[in-house]
């Protein structure tokens, strides 16, 4: 007898239903899916490893929200689908990689990305006026050179609304597909923009842009999202 | 009964004169320019305010309302331009004058992307559809002979949208078409509710679409007047 194989997608299934059923197999599941696309910028010339933390591939939020439900809310397979293709488009080289020591001995590597699902936040109305689910979310993105020494600890907010029609959950993860999107959008648009990565993309030989999308994100238009959490 | 029932009649026939559509269109197109052949339309929604959206079923709408039938117009879906654009028309990056958009277009890549898609019109929609007023009220009770409903209970919609088309080939504003139609519905219960419901943002699609075909599709003399008009219930 064998058993059947358990890939990191049907773990976080399980998961998502253990920590319902422990609710009493109640509440509200939302797992967060959707295809993002690569971004539409000029890569910046490094080789960079890409290290996805487990706790980014299995994030699950849980919120017991008094007089609603307990939510459970799912978000790792998105955060994989984002993040992958957005470092893709950003770099022309990218390779996952395990760990930072690995990266160390790896003189192929400019520099190492670590990204972090550090805050997330939502909100579901529950008064006839109010039309919006709104999601807020925080990446933390960490550049390390190639001795793992860190470059920059930056943290990328996104938030997302979208209409309360007659299913809340369908509504939430919408909203947090939005709030990725911003998220990536802003990764994308204002990385290279960062002092810390000007002076570690001149130190190893490679300047930013000065013309194109990265570089002139800074003059682009632009109705900045909420940088604090919902309140 | 019957004199029940006439009462009812007598009753709800006004009600039914009282629901209905009030509309007011304001075209404005400030250029000769038209669609032609092969160019495509793509109708997107303005996300930027804290607010309100356009509803994502509206700006469905209107898209399906532009392609449909034997002149439709070649439209490009918005989920799929907003992707093959990514990340420049999300929420916090979208252009917001055309001024915007000469420096996004100008970034490499961004231009040619563009014209990949066959893209030549940007239609911008902002506004929303609101409860703007409701009132009255329904009491239902039910004993051993039976259940009824008495009451009137009523509410206003107001439909408001601003379209706004962008020659994306030129940078040019091509002009905007405003909208705002406002719809009352009834609902009388004389032992039954019986509901009347007038939906403002389906008259305002329609009328809309129908406005914005012409808008990309008439050359010189564009200048419908602004309309004021009861469309109906």
């Amino acid at each position: 007898m064998s058993l059947l194989p358990l890939d990191r997608s049907r773990l976080r299934l399980l998961a998502v239903v253990a920590v319902a059923c422990l609710a009493g197999c109640g509440g509200s599941q939302v797992i967060v899916e959707s295809t993002f696309p690569k971004p539409l910028v000029e890569p910046l010339p490094v080789s960079m490893g890409v290290i996805i933390p487990d706790e980014l591939y299995n994030f699950i939020y849980t919120e017991d929200i008094p007089d609603q439900s307990l939510w459970t809310i799912a978000l790792g397979d998105a955060n994989v689908a984002m993040l992958a293709p957005l470092f893709e488009g950003m770099f022309e080289q990218t390779r996952d990689i395990d760990s930072l020591a690995l990266a160390a001995n790896d003189s192929t590597l400019d520099g190492v990305i670590e990204p972090k699902l550090e805050k997330f936040e939502f909100d579901v109305p529950q008064g006839e006026r109010d039309k919006f689910v709104e999601v807020w979310l925080q990446y933390a993105i960490t550049v390390y050179d190639p001795s793992g020494a860190t470059i920059i600890e930056w943290p990328v907010s996104g938030y997302g609304k979208s209409e309360l029609a007659r299913d809340a959950e369908d509504a939430v993860q919408r909203a947090a597909v939005v709030a990725m999107r911003e998220a990536g959008a802003t990764i994308a648009t204002k990385f290279s923009e960062q002092p810390q990565i000007k002076v570690w993309l001149g130190g190893i030989g490679h300047a930013a842009p000065t013309i194109g999308p990265q570089a002139a994100a800074g003059a682009a238009p632009s109705a900045e999202p909420p940088t604090t959490p919902l309140e | 009964m019957e004199r029940l029932r006439l009462i009812g009649i007598a009753v709800t026939l006004p009600l039914i004169g009282a629901c209905g559509v009030t509309a007011r269109l304001e075209p404005y197109k400030q250029t000769n320019a038209v669609i032609s052949e092969g160019e495509h339309v793509v109708v997107l929604a303005r996300k930027q305010h804290s607010t309100h959206e356009a509803e994502e079923d509206f700006v469905q709408c209107i898209s399906d309302g532009l392609a449909d039938g034997k002149h439709g117009l070649q439209v490009h879906s918005s989920k799929d331009f907003e992707d093959k654009m990514y990340p420049w028309f999300e929420p916090s990056t979208a252009p917001l004058s055309t001024d915007d958009l000469t420096v996004l277009l100008a970034r490499p890549g961004v231009a040619e992307q563009v014209r990949e898609t066959g893209v030549r019109y940007v239609v911008w929609v902002d506004g929303s559809t609101d409860r703007v007023a409701s009132g009255g009220g329904i009491t239902c009770a039910a004993g051993v002979g039976g259940a009824g409903c008495m009451g009137l209970a009523w509410w206003e919609d107001d439909s408001r949208y601003d379209l706004t088309v962008w020659d994306v080939q030129d940078s040019e504003n091509e002009g905007t078409i405003y909208a705002d139609y406002k719809g009352r519905s009834v609902m009388p219960a004389i032992v039954i509710p019986i509901p009347l419901i007038t939906r403002p943002q389906n008259h305002a699609c329609k009328g809309l679409t129908d406005q914005l075909r012409q808008f990309l599709t008439t050359p010189e003399g564009y200048s419908s007047p602004a309309t004021q008009a009861d469309v109906g219930g």
